[in-house]
């Protein structure tokens, strides 16, 4: 008799969604977190006025070079923050030599669904499409339609606020009323619709509540207090989270148990039966290792995670790791790549300004490519489009009375388009495991080996020049570009593809359920799922993912099959 | 959320009880137990236990800082604890470049105000001392002088300054919890800066 009906490995923005699903199926569920427990009343910075913070929160550089690497380089990397993402001294892993890789990650219950910018965008069938029309990777075995109950599922229960701009690279979907774009963006807005007719900024949508439902009051969260906090935990819950959201109504059901401290070691493996039976874990703190069983495991530690851990189960039966007969495991490993941005001044709007802070951001959508394929590059591209009234700054001429005037009065409105590119799935950008280095619970470093290549580049010289043409018809002065140069893999933190949903076992390693082609009672609804990286940032295509599985999985367990 | 009030308001207080020190060290260029003296290299010695910064140092510093932002209608850098958070940083935060780096420049910017001031910056008037920073201020900014540190100090100061709770909340308008999000507003209705 297994300990559990379902185990969840990993308690971040999918984990927390399965977590919750068959939760409330009845499921008897054990989330296994590889980090500490979160305090919202001692991890989360966002009480904090900015007198508050120790050392103008900056993390001291002794501190940042030894302990934080790589987190360092993070955009909301502050001395008050620095606890939710790792130190890389404790968490290495390896790249392959010419390469470099920029692994981001928050190891703490509700992982980096805590952190995240909280973009939320469908995919369109443009999307799903997109690997059979032009023949790189493998077609995705689901289509919009099967997804779009999943993502009006979620979105309702999250809480996404925007609007419907009936796009259809875009779809519509279920939101709350939208952040109002500020005064600059609107200007934009206007221009880009008087001298283009084949794209559009829109009002971002995110996973702010402008508003609240009954359901999301009843779990305890409260509405957008416009602080922009978000990045240092919301003690209002007013951004989706699995802290504020999914793990407090998994928790309701009483079929929860969440165990932080425990770090899945490898997917335990029957051969006979062809199924998992549960998984070994080490406590992180005192090394000891305990296994637990269940009827069926979700794997959602993130892509490089889940991998690691499937490869991480190889044993004689199954050398080249668990669920990858397909030699699937691993590989396909995309990003997001961004690298161009256009920025510009806003004039005729000195008399204007904003009241809060602004939660969201504007977003052209693609455009390129769609909806026909008429570019000499594959796929397409969107800007992220960020807005705002320069602020108070030490960086300017004067000293004394007039520095201070100056500083009282706010700087010019600008305008910045930065551009966010498809990342195509090739099979050589993987990850494997070190065969010499180990952290120190015993574990195999990853080791990532992932490069840009000529489409990405190609994508970005051409967003470039589109984003100066956007900026240029719309009469914007100022105009400065950035250097044409991709950023590095993993630099968007949207990991994806390193087991990869498809039609066929021997090049895929999820089914269209997410469930293991080789192993029917292991599924996984992380990024490593994705079989393509679109545009759109990824989390909310997690989410209706894993809550789709989930409930596929419960119905497999109650009809007896697994 | 009471409690975190009064240690907030405590942390306040003593701070405003170093800067009010360091106020002092600036009018006299002198300390407790006699004649302060500038290092004689920039060298990593403490000046005290817990302050890397010495008398004669904070003094330039908090000269330096309250030139920048000056006392009008609202605090000047030193009654914004701007000192105390540039010790806080040399002393306790920054590593041992950083504290070369902040010594050596301090003194190079001593060294110059002395050549063109005849006296310690601390102990010039603060007419002189306006007139003399603005005039170097404008060389660095007019790119005929290369300071880079002197750029990083002024940085800082305003960083320190507008982080601080007069700075933040009296000179610029700052409002914890908005409530509220509006992208377009006159500006009037606001009527200066956010601070953040």
């Amino acid at each position: 008799m297994a300990d559990f009906d379902v185990i969840v490995v990993g308690s971040g923005m999918s984990g927390g969604w399965v977590a919750k699903e068959m939760c409330e199926r009845g499921m008897k569920t054990l989330v296994l977190e590889r980090g500490k427990d979160i305090d919202p009343a001692e991890d989360y910075s966002d009480m904090l006025d900015p007198w508050d913070k120790k050392f103008l929160d900056r993390v001291s550089p002794d501190e940042a070079a030894r302990d934080y690497a790589r987190q360092k380089d993070v955009y909301v990397f502050f001395e008050s923050t620095k606890h939710l993402w790792v130190k890389d001294s404790d968490h290495p892993y390896e790249t392959a030599e010419g390469t470099d890789y920029e692994w981001y990650r928050g190891y703490h219950v509700g992982g980096r669904s805590l952190l995240w910018a909280r973009m939320s965008y469908r995919f369109s069938d443009h999307d799903f499409n997109a690997n059979k029309v032009d023949g790189v990777g493998v077609d995705w075995p689901i289509r919009y339609a099967d997804l779009k109950p999943w993502y009006d599922k979620v979105e309702k229960f999250a809480g996404v606020s925007g609007n419907n701009d009936d796009l259809g690279q875009l779809p519509n979907g279920v939101f709350l009323p939208p952040f109002e774009l500020d005064c600059a963006a609107k200007e934009l807005q206007a221009k880009i619709a008087e001298n283009f007719d084949d794209r559009q900024l829109i009002a971002g949508r995110v996973a702010n509540l402008s508003r609240t439902t009954p359901e999301q009051e009843a779990l305890g969260r409260g509405p957008c207090q416009a602080r922009y906090h978000c990045f240092r935990g919301c003690s209002y819950g007013a951004y989706f989270s699995s802290n504020s959201a999914t793990l407090p109504a998994a928790r309701q059901t009483g079929n929860l148990t969440l165990k932080p401290d425990s770090i899945v070691h490898s997917v335990i493996y029957d051969p006979k039966a062809k199924r998992a039976t549960g998984v070994r874990v080490i406590d992180r703190l005192t090394k000891e290792m305990r296994i637990y069983t269940a009827k069926v495991v979700f794997l959602n530690a993130s892509a490089i995670n889940t991998a690691a851990i499937l490869l991480q189960s190889a044993n004689e039966d199954i050398p080249n790791g668990l669920a990858n007969s397909s030699d699937q495991v691993g590989r396909n490993l995309m990003d997001h790549v961004a690298g161009a941005r256009a920025s510009a001044i806003v004039d005729g709007l000195d008399d204007r300004y904003v009241y809060g802070r602004y939660p969201g951001q504007g977003y052209i959508p693609r455009y390129r490519n769609y909806p026909d394929y008429d570019q000499d590059y594959k796929r397409g591209f969107a800007f992220q489009v960020y807005t705002g009234r320069g602020s108070w700054t030490g960086n300017r001429l004067g000293v004394g009375e007039q520095f201070k005037a100056d500083n009282r009065k706010p700087g010019p409105w600008t305008v910045t388009l930065d551009a966010y590119a498809e990342v195509l799935p090739n099979p050589n950008n993987r990850i494997t495991l070190s065969t010499t280095q180990k952290d120190k619970w015993g574990i195999p470093l990853p080791v990532m080996d992932a490069r840009m290549g000529p489409n990405e580049w190609a994508l970005l010289r051409a967003a470039s020049k589109d984003a100066e043409d956007i900026l240029t018809k719309g009469g914007f002065s100022n105009i400065s570009m950035s250097e044409v140069q991709p950023t590095k893999p993993g630099n968007r933190i949207h990991e994806m593809g390193t087991a990869r949903m498809g039609r066929d076992p021997k090049t895929s390693v999820l089914n269209k359920w997410n469930q293991a082609w080789d192993v029917e009672n292991i599924f996984i609804t992380d990024g490593a799922a994705m079989t393509s990286s679109a545009i759109q940032n990824p989390s909310i295509t997690y989410m209706a993912l894993s809550a789709r599985a989930a409930h596929h999985a419960a119905d497999l367990i109650e009809q007896g099959v697994l | 959320m009471d409690k975190l009030m009064m240690q907030r308001r405590d942390a306040i207080k003593s701070l405003l009880a170093i800067s009010a020190a360091s106020a002092l060290a600036a009018c006299t260029g002198k300390t407790e137990g006699g004649e302060a003296k500038p290092a004689a290299s920039a060298s990593l010695k403490y000046a005290s236990e817990g302050n890397f910064l010495n008398a004669y140092e904070m003094a330039l510093v908090a000269a330096l800082a309250q030139t920048i932002i000056p006392k009008t209608d609202t605090a000047g850098a030193i009654e914004a604890g701007v000192p105390a958070a540039i010790q806080g940083l040399a002393s306790e935060w920054g590593d041992d470049n950083f504290r070369k780096y902040t010594r050596a420049g301090l003194l190079a910017l001593d060294k110059y105000f002395k050549s063109v001031g005849g006296q310690a910056f601390a102990d010039q008037s603060e007419k002189q001392r306006e007139s003399l920073l603005s005039k170097y201020d404008a060389d660095v900014f007019g790119g005929k002088v290369k300071d880079d540190f002197y750029r990083n100090f002024k940085s800082t100061v305003a960083t320190a300054y507008y982080m601080s709770e007069p700075g933040a909340s009296e000179e610029l308008i700052y409002e914890a919890v908005p409530g509220d999000w509006k992208g377009c507003v006159p500006f009037s209705e606001i009527g200066r800066t956010w601070a953040t």
